[in-house]
């Protein structure tokens, strides 16, 4: 029976053979689930009609975790086994955990891979098993909402989230035992769910602002295709950083001290809130700081709309600069953009759709709920994977996030994909040996935009051994990259005269901290002139180890057969004053050593050189050659 | 799909250099549409990476064709040469003292007060020789004097390099 209920690819299947899919929002605070029914994309509620479903997981001792508004409620009275913000830690090892610091009471383990591990009443927990709970609890709301077994989820995902993050995010879709037909970037499928709504063509922006987190994607739209043009943002920017602004200028005017307890500080982050959302209705607002838990009382303040919006202004302008350059990134003119979508809760805030509408010239989109929209355009898309729509209706193509690189000599990465490269991509790029006879070879994929080994994300190392030993330089690596579609890598490498191969399934283990993510989107702008002359550094210096290394080889084996031992003394002076420059930090000193080195080891390359061919022909008559 | 057809066959194009972008875009999409992973979701594994791997080839051969720089080396390279040859390194005279002196200007850039103008005018220099280089290599290869082609090809990719730097310069004074 259930073979006659499978529909061709691209043939619409009758209503009551319509596969299951949904459509999975899986976010900081809060997830949803959404499905299509009837052509409508719509969230799915629980059976008290609650749409959002809290990222919160209690974990308890005996029983089964609770999931939601449930689990919430022991945010407090059990705050060791009581899980939220668990994406904040998806991908990510234990160090980068620890930086995360005191808005995790968690007790943290690390396991053998690093992957941090949240010691709770029913045992260790990982991030990932964390997440699986959370997707189970939406799946079950999806099975019994629409009636039956799901044939796959679609799960959104940040467009910044990095591999190690995309792929832990598959891993628990695993663990909940449900079949991921894609992970989609979040302001992708917010621009699905408008674009479809409203029949748009041409390039729109999607600009996402959350809690904590700021997106911002162009794509274009065309017959149903939506081509992603360029993502950026800046993952460490968002209301949180609304409501510290505000925070910071009440404590100022009331004359409080900075020293403040978690207490304090939780009071006026309370109160900045509060006057945000007050502000969206009136224009100005009365702060009361009735209930203050700490010494002295503090008169009321008042806080007009003028005055927040100057406090935001230089928080929203990092996320107008983040807007440019992405638009640059697209090849795209402000004036080209036809549509501005809003997502994330963040983007209600009315100062920040003034600045944006100010930005393109034109009002943004906010007709379908922010909260809401990232689910139903996910949704679409799975009612589209699981074969539900008829033909050519949607087609959705994205784009690499941030570009991958392998490590090479001195610490520094070569690109090998850029950032913003459309996927599905492969991309192969031929390495050599560095020494003679080397029968190995340490590969390092890494992820970022910065041009040194320690500032981007390290994603992978492995081994091609069984190298056939050959001179430095004569054996060919060509290790190839490719990107599926879900924006995740593989990686193999093969040496080309042997054929000998070694590949990996890129699975991480370990992590960069938010802000040190934060860094590689943003900071490969702010540094730039840094990374060149770090990177022109480690050049030189690569140039000289090379330089010392065959110098250093050659004197062993003829430098007292063919030179004199004044010869030799020149040699190894100038070799001195290599080791010096090299050890130093000035990349034009090495350089220039190096030039004076070469120059004075020339003869002695000139007269080997003849030996060796002298060598070669010895004893043999002309006719033997 | 055969990926081991050259990519103008793929697109259904005449292997020159002169190209119909609109065309290109088009078969583009249509191409997407039938081979993109997203239309082989329920079916094997073995179907889905070579939907990736099709799909791969398909992106690798848009971003070459629609590339004037890319698109040249690629007209090359199927015609048996080597314009990124490493040991490729000889240009005239003339061209590479104007590279240093454009290179001088782009340092000169990095300090000057409003550059804006300046950057503008730099653009516009670049783009004006970037279309001359283009239009000498499509003149070159239709002629078939390919050398001259290669030469027009390796000029263009200072050009682009220089374009590129420049590019990211004023993304940099953007902040």
């Amino acid at each position: 029976m259930a073979l006659l209920q499978i529909a061709e690819p691209g043939q619409t299947a009758k209503p009551h053979q319509r596969k299951l899919a949904v459509g999975i929002d899986l976010g900081t605070t809060h997830s949803l689930v959404a499905s299509v029914r009837s052509g409508q994309a719509e969230t799915l509620p629980n059976s008290r009609g609650e749409h959002l479903l809290p990222s919160v997981v209690h974990y308890l001792a005996d029983e089964l975790p609770q999931v939601g508004i449930k689990a919430q409620l022991h945010l407090v009275d059990d705050a060791a086994n009581t899980v939220m913000s668990v994406k904040r830690l998806m991908g990510r090892g234990i160090d980068d955990v620890k930086r995360l610091g005191e808005s995790m009471p968690y007790l943290f383990e690390a396991c053998d891979q690093g992957m941090p591990l949240i010691n709770t009443v029913s045992g260790l927990k990982s991030p990932v098993q964390v997440s699986a709970d959370i997707l189970r609890a939406l799946v079950q709301r999806g099975e019994s909402s629409l009636g039956g077994e799901l044939v796959g989820a679609v799960i959104t995902v940040p467009a910044y989230f990095d591999d190690a993050q995309r792929q832990a995010t598959k891993d628990a879709a695993q663990l909940a035992g449900i079949q991921v037909l894609r992970l989609l970037n979040e302001p992708t499928a917010a621009a699905v769910a408008y674009g479809l709504e409203q029949q748009q063509q041409g390039t729109i922006a999607v600009f996402d602002l959350g809690g904590g987190t700021f997106d911002i994607s162009v794509l274009r739209m065309e017959q149903g295709v939506f081509e992603v043009l360029a993502t950026g943002g800046d993952s460490a920017l968002g209301g949180d950083d609304f409501d510290h602004a505000l925070a910071e200028w009440m404590r100022q005017e009331r004359q409080i001290s900075a020293q403040l307890n978690l207490a304090q500080q939780r009071f006026l982050l309370r109160l900045a809130r509060t006057g945000k959302e007050a502000l969206s209705d009136e224009l100005s607002t009365q702060l009361s700081f009735e209930g203050w838990p700490g010494d002295g009382a503090y008169a009321a303040l008042e806080l007009t709309r003028k005055q927040m919006d100057d406090l935001l202004d230089p928080v929203i302008s990092k996320a107008i600069r983040a807007t440019k350059r992405t638009l640059r990134d697209a090849k795209v003119a402000l004036d080209d953009i036809a549509e501005v979508v809003m997502v994330g809760g963040s983007t209600r805030n009315l100062r920040v759709q003034e600045r944006v509408a100010e930005l393109f010239q034109r009002q943004p989109l906010t007709s379908i709920d922010p909260d809401r929209v990232v689910a139903l355009g996910a949704a679409r898309q799975a009612d589209v994977l699981a074969g539900n729509q008829s033909g050519e209706e949607l087609l959705l193509l994205d784009v690499l996030p941030l570009s991958l690189g392998l490590e090479t000599m001195g610490g520094l990465v070569e690109r090998v994909i850029d950032r913003n490269t459309p996927i599905p991509v492969a991309r192969a790029q031929e390495f050599t040996t560095y020494q003679d006879g080397q029968t190995a070879m340490a590969i390092h994929v890494l992820q970022g935009e910065r041009e040194l080994v320690q500032d981007c994300r390290s994603l992978s190392r492995f081994e091609l051994r069984g190298i056939p030993a050959m001179a430095a330089g004569a054996a060919k690596i060509r290790v190839t990259f490719q990107v599926d579609a879900d924006g995740l890598l593989e990686v193999s490498a093969r040496e080309l005269t042997s054929g000998v191969a070694a590949s990996v399934q890129v699975k991480p283990s370990y992590g960069l901290s938010d802000q040190q993510v934060a860094d590689m989107i943003k900071a490969s702008w702010t540094n730039v002139e840094d990374d060149r002359s770090a990177r022109s550094l480690r050049e030189q210096q690569v140039e000289a180890d090379r330089l010392l290394e065959a110098v250093t080889m050659a004197l062993a084996e003829d430098g007292e057969r063919l030179l004199t031992t004044q010869e030799q003394q020149v040699i190894v002076e100038q070799m001195e004053q290599l080791v010096l420059a090299r050890n130093g930090d000035d990349h034009h000193a090495i350089a220039k050593q190096i030039e004076v080195m070469a120059k004075a080891s020339d003869a002695y390359a000139a007269m080997r050189m003849d030996d060796s061919i002298k060598r070669a022909l010895a004893g043999k008559a002309v006719d033997q050659l | 799909m055969d990926i081991s057809q050259d990519f103008f066959s793929c697109y259904g194009l005449v292997c020159d250099f002169s190209i119909d972008m609109e065309a290109l875009r088009q078969t583009h999409r249509s191409l997407q549409q039938q081979h993109h992973p997203d239309r082989f979701v329920s079916q094997s594994d073995s179907v889905q990476r070579h939907a990736v791997q099709v799909t791969a080839y398909l992106n690798q051969a848009y971003a070459t064709l629609s590339e004037p720089l890319l698109r040249g080396i690629y007209l090359l390279q199927l015609k048996g040469m080597d314009p990124l040859a490493p040991t490729n390194t000889q240009m005239p005279m003339d061209f590479l003292l104007q590279q240093i002196e454009l290179r001088e200007c782009l340092e000169d850039l990095h300090q000057a007060q409003d550059p804006q103008p300046k950057i503008d005018a730099m653009m516009a220099q670049l783009e004006a020789q970037a279309n001359q280089l283009e239009s000498d290599f499509a003149q070159a290869y239709a002629s078939s004097h390919l050398d001259q082609a290669e030469t027009s090809v390796r000029k263009l990719q200072f050009i682009v390099k220089l374009q590129q730097q420049l590019d990211a310069l004023e993304g940099e004074l953007l902040d």
